[in-house]
């Protein structure tokens, strides 16, 4: 009996400038990336609010990647800043409330880094498969 | 500039919590709970904590209305009171007392169902008198 | 021997606030009144007699109120040590003017030190009273590191179910003063839903209290429900000065270092994207 295996629902918060431009990168050089991941198109990471990454996760997500450009390279010079601060602040949080904080991962990816972007999709996808579904560590 | 808190009653339900409305110059600006009041202990329901919430409303009723033609217009009380006897004197006479149902309000004070009841009993003759709880 | 007898800490304060009556136009307390005991503006001629100290109700939301109504007015405030820190951080926010307040500030008791687990039960401006010990550290927050994931998991989610949505916590928080409140913002948490969703209604709330919350308690004290959101509040802010040096209320020189630059308020440690 096939015992159906879990696929997890992640959401991707890729910057504009950056990891947009990878991920078409990717797709351009054919490479594979999972099917699991909903991209969404954000103008720079830095406009990532903790709000934003929490209703993503009611919303059904068992991961969320937010990534960006590396430091240094943010087209709007500092707004990267904010993320590498508020970020990893957040998966603290998450850890403290009893939530796996390895649901939330922040990652640059530039936009010539195709196959960068494949590897940490491919990578955060299994991570998030082997800690199960989010709903069976938020469920009433 | 004349700042004050007035200790009052939550008129939302039964409990009664006590809170203190925060006066500046006339104008209530706030809600803080009563961290002396034996019920309230300081904590506040969110009812509670919008009770400033009707006074200025715009939606507020300032003046009686009566529906004239279709449409609700400004009336005077004496013109309102006037009307509502008329009206229950009139559905009395015809349907009998007990189509008439009188609903009151945890908002009201004790005294204020009192009275309503004695009206709904001893005035118009009916017992069907309940409480906003239950509708 | 005739010894003047030591004024008691209240009598103190008293005597304190008369005499800087006579220079400000307000000092912001508490006042015993036949009704209670509530935030007042003392101003010249009031009957000092009836300034408390306790219970204590967050008087730089008062402060910040008159300073935003009256842009001139000077006032004073009898602050804990909570206060003052309190202060700082809406300072650094331009919801109070520091230029127009004056703390007054007076020393929490042992007692009062431990009921709060605080680690400063005394302001910088100290003007009546010793400064005490700190409390001991919440022995809750003190374990956390050895509770397993599953545990917090399962205490969080049994607190939070508790929770009645009042905002209480948010409406007393000395903090809070955002006319757009993300607690409220449909956008972020499901309106009609009681017990709110966990964890999104309050871990919203506790990061927005990363770079805010002074440990002043109110929240905890006016939950209807007794849920400890200090434990959060504190381990957050533990992280905050892990990672960022950073502690609320410390110095008014400090920007809030999640809104800017890694110029102004650097990463102490290596999160791994310093690249």
């Amino acid at each position: 009996m096939a015992v159906e295996e879990f696929e997890p629902r992640i959401v991707a918060f890729m910057c504009n400038w950056c990891t947009y431009a990878g991920a078409d990168n990717a797709g351009v050089a054919r490479l594979e990336s999972p099917a699991n991941i909903l991209p969404i198109r954000v103008m720079c990471s830095g406009r990532i609010s903790p709000e934003l990454v929490l209703r993503t996760f009611r919303e059904g997500a068992d991961g969320v990647l937010v990534m960006g450009c590396h430091l240094g390279d943010c087209h709007y010079s500092s707004g990267n800043h904010r993320t590498i601060k508020r970020i990893p602040l957040l998966k603290s949080l998450l850890g403290f409330a009893g939530i796996n904080p390895e649901r939330l991962q922040l990652e640059w990816v530039s936009a010539a880094e195709g196959p960068r972007f494949t590897q940490v999709t491919k990578a955060f996808v299994e991570r998030v498969r082997t800690l199960g579904p989010l709903s069976e560590e938020v469920a009433a | 500039m004349d700042y004050k808190n007035v200790l009052t009653t939550c008129v939302y339900c039964g409990c009664g919590c006590g809170l203190y409305l925060e006066v500046l110059d006339g104008r209530v600006i706030g809600v803080w709970p009563a961290k002396t009041h034996e019920i309230t202990d300081g904590k506040l329901c969110i009812k509670g904590w919008n009770i400033d919430g009707f006074i200025y409303h715009e939606d507020r009723l300032k003046t009686p209305l009566i529906r004239k033609d279709g449409h609700l217009v400004e009336a005077s009380w004496d013109e309102a009171l006037s009307l509502v006897a008329e009206k229950l004197g009139t559905i009395k006479a015809e349907s009998g007392p007990d189509s008439i149902a009188f609903l009151s309000s945890a908002k009201g004070t004790n005294e204020e169902n009192y009275l309503l009841q004695k009206l709904s009993r001893a005035v118009i003759g009916t017992n069907n008198v309940d409480h906003c709880a239950r509708l | 021997m005739n010894e003047q007898p030591v004024p008691s800490i209240i009598e103190a304060i008293r005597q304190t606030v008369a005499e800087r009556l006579q220079e400000l136009d307000g000092v912001v307390g508490l006042r015993r009144s036949s009704e209670g005991v509530a935030p007042h503006v003392f101003q010249q001629g009031d009957d000092l007699s009836e300034l408390e100290i306790v219970p204590r109700y967050p008087l730089t939301t008062v402060v910040s109120r008159l300073h935003k109504s009256f842009p001139e007015i000077r006032l004073g405030i009898v602050a804990r040590g909570c206060d003052e820190r309190a202060f700082v951080e809406m300072a650094k926010r331009n919801q109070i003017d520091p230029d127009r307040l004056f703390i007054l500030g007076i020393a929490c008791t042992a007692e009062e030190a431990e009921e709060c687990h605080c680690a400063a039960p005394f302001p910088k401006h100290l003007v009546v009273g010793k400064p005490v010990a700190p409390g001991s550290p919440n022995p809750v927050v003190a374990e956390y590191d050895n509770t397993p994931l599953a545990k917090r998991n399962a205490f969080w989610r049994r607190q939070f179910a508790k929770c009645i949505k009042c905002y209480g916590c948010r409406n007393i928080c000395p903090e809070c003063f955002c006319e757009d409140c993300a607690m409220e913002d449909p956008a972020w948490v499901e309106p009609g839903l009681l017990a709110p969703p966990f964890p999104v209604f309050h871990l919203i709330r506790a990061m927005h209290m990363a770079s805010r919350c002074v440990a002043c308690r109110q929240c905890d004290l006016t939950c209807p429900a007794h849920i400890p959101l200090t434990v959060l509040y504190d381990l957050m802010r533990r992280d905050m000065e892990a990672t960022l040096g950073y502690i609320p209320g410390e110095d008014i020189k400090a920007p809030p270092p999640l809104s800017v630059t890694l110029n102004e308020a650097p990463l102490l440690v290596n999160t791994g994207h310093m690249d």
